[in-house]
């Protein structure tokens, strides 16, 4: 995983390879996986809402119901 | 890097970028303050999560496609050839600032001990995008839901004031050759386009309950938290800076880049990679804040609310010829500008039953339109371009700034990049039933549930002995 192990080696080369991070040649896979949590992100997120939104919606509080659950703070 | 003077100039560049995108970050804590400062209480926390959750929303969005599209589109594609491979396609080739070096596959967009410039720059652009899309949040609060809102945060924030960006921003974009376009501190390319994709939301989500009285008449819902608007709008001033001198190249050898022969000059430039200096646009930028500010108390008869957003109204309106204008036309530019914003946003509020819950329509919209077609009145004549000076329409080379360019960009910027993608997207939301939060729920407070928690979490700790 490990791309690079001797920085003397790697600064000392002919052509220095500039990219450093683990994995090198997996970005491929890398952005994959972040495409799958972005999308999956908003599944959850969205079926979250709704359905504390419907939950809210049911109970049919008044609009100044909310000052009752101010805080002292 | 091998030789100290490239060096230098290297990571003086890097660290100048970098320190644009943490001075912009202070955009994005006015922008939240702001809009908690706007709201009324019982809607304070979803406020600031909608706006806060924009941030890793725009980042992976802006990292897995926006910085491509800005590298990719600045030929339209199919409008102006290129002035680095001569084709009009999609610039995705093997030259230097081809879009295929910005994919998120690649190993520029990474830590690369041969490329010190490529992540700081993608920061500050990606800093815009966070701009563009919180200048949305404001104007929708307290009816939109966060999905819907995610939804048109990346919208704008990674596709559209993206495209506009490569079309009116980039050095090879397509609106400065065929138009003269100009616009060096985002008038348009930032404001115009934000505040228009705003304007076609709210068209579509409608004003919160109790804005309009049964006969239409609008009602003031006045910021329940001047102090935090005042400090939000000061962030944003402080954070204004960064945004500035992030739209600056802060330095360049113009001679060799012009192809001018034995010539070495070295400038700061704008994004267009023309001469202007940090210290000139500093001049203007507080004369143009000097002068929103003071048009601002006067026609809104000393509104603090008003007061304030017209600072920033004034500085937008400025903002497209700021690297070329005197300091009084600045100033003058900006007290246009806020009459406009103000009046427009009245007008339309009544005409047209909008509810613009902070006046990000009117301050970011219309003062950006406005800047666009004064900068063409005003920087008449002078080149888009360092590249080569030639006349509108043609394309291949670069026509020089001009009225009628400019109005054009300004419809391009508010309308068709701006208004009707927000109108669209909004429509096909709301077609879904994901657009706006039930009203019961818009009466009862979207923080309903997180108070009575909060107090009932406060009855029992304050009934415990131990």
């Amino acid at each position: 995983m490990a791309t690079v192990t001797n920085w003397i080696d790697h600064l000392s080369a002919k052509e220095v390879q500039g990219a450093i991070y683990p994995g090198v040649g997996s970005e491929g896979v890398l952005v994959i996986i972040l495409v799958v949590l972005w999308i999956g992100w908003h599944v959850i997120a969205a079926r979250q809402e709704s359905e504390k939104l419907e939950k809210l919606a049911r109970k049919r509080h008044g609009p100044n119901d909310w000052k009752s659950n101010v805080t002292d703070g | 890097m091998t030789d100290e003077l490239s060096a230098l100039t290297t990571i003086f560049t890097e660290f100048y970028y970098w320190i644009t995108v943490v001075l912009m970050f202070l955009i994005h804590v006015g922008f939240c303050m702001y809009e908690v400062g706007a709201s009324r209480y019982k809607h304070h926390q979803h406020t600031l999560m909608k706006n806060t959750m924009l941030i890793p929303l725009v980042t992976v969005t802006w990292f897995l496609f926006g910085w491509w599209i800005y590298w990719a589109f600045p030929t339209g594609p199919g409008l102006a050839p290129s002035i680095m491979n001569e084709s009009a396609a999609l610039i995705t080739d093997e030259s230097t600032f081809s879009a295929k070096w910005y994919l998120p596959n690649t190993e520029y967009m990474a830590v690369n001990l041969g490329d010190h410039i490529s992540g700081v720059f993608w920061a500050a652009f990606l800093l815009f995008s966070w701009t563009a899309a919180s200048i949305v949040s404001g104007a929708v609060i307290e009816r939109i839901t966060t999905f819907a809102f995610g939804i048109l945060a990346i919208a704008i924030g990674s596709v559209f004031w993206v495209i506009d960006a490569a079309w009116g921003w980039h050095f090879d974009g397509w609106m400065l050759k065929l138009l003269g376009y100009h616009d060096a501190y985002a008038s348009g390319v930032i404001h115009a386009v934000a505040g228009g994709f705003a304007l076609g939301i709210l068209a579509v989500l409608g004003p919160r309950i109790g804005k309009f009285s049964s006969s239409g008449e609008p009602r003031n819902i006045g910021p329940r938290n001047p102090w935090l608007v005042t400090i939000g709008l000061f962030l944003i001033y402080t954070g204004f800076w960064g945004f500035y001198a992030a739209c600056n190249i802060p330095i360049f050898d113009l001679g060799p880049e012009y192809g001018m022969e034995g010539v070495t000059y070295f400038t700061a430039t704008n994004i267009y990679v023309t001469p202007t200096t940090l210290s000139g646009i500093t001049f203007n930028f507080l004369m143009s804040l000097s002068g929103g500010l003071l048009a601002g108390y006067v026609i809104s008869k000393g509104d603090p609310f008003w007061t304030y957003s017209s600072g920033l109204a004034g500085i937008i309106c400025a903002s497209a010829g700021n690297d070329l204008y005197h300091p009084i036309q600045s100033l003058i530019i900006a007290m246009i500008g806020v009459v406009v914003a103000y009046k427009m946003h009245y007008w339309v509020e009544r005409k047209f039953k909008i509810d613009d819950a902070v006046g990000a329509v009117a301050v970011h919209g219309y003062a950006g339109f406005a800047g666009l077609i004064i900068c063409g009145f005003v920087l008449n004549g002078y080149p888009s371009s360092g590249y080569s000076v030639g006349a509108m329409w043609v394309g291949t080379d670069y026509a020089p700034i001009n009225p009628l360019g400019m109005f054009i960009g300004a419809l391009i910027m508010f309308f068709l990049l701006g208004m009707l993608p927000g109108w669209i997207i909004a429509k096909v939301l709301h077609g879904m039933g994901k657009l706006r939060i039930p009203r019961e729920v818009e009466l009862a407070g979207l923080d309903y549930e997180i108070m009575e928690a909060a107090k009932d979490d406060e009855k029992s700790v304050a009934s415990a002995s131990r």
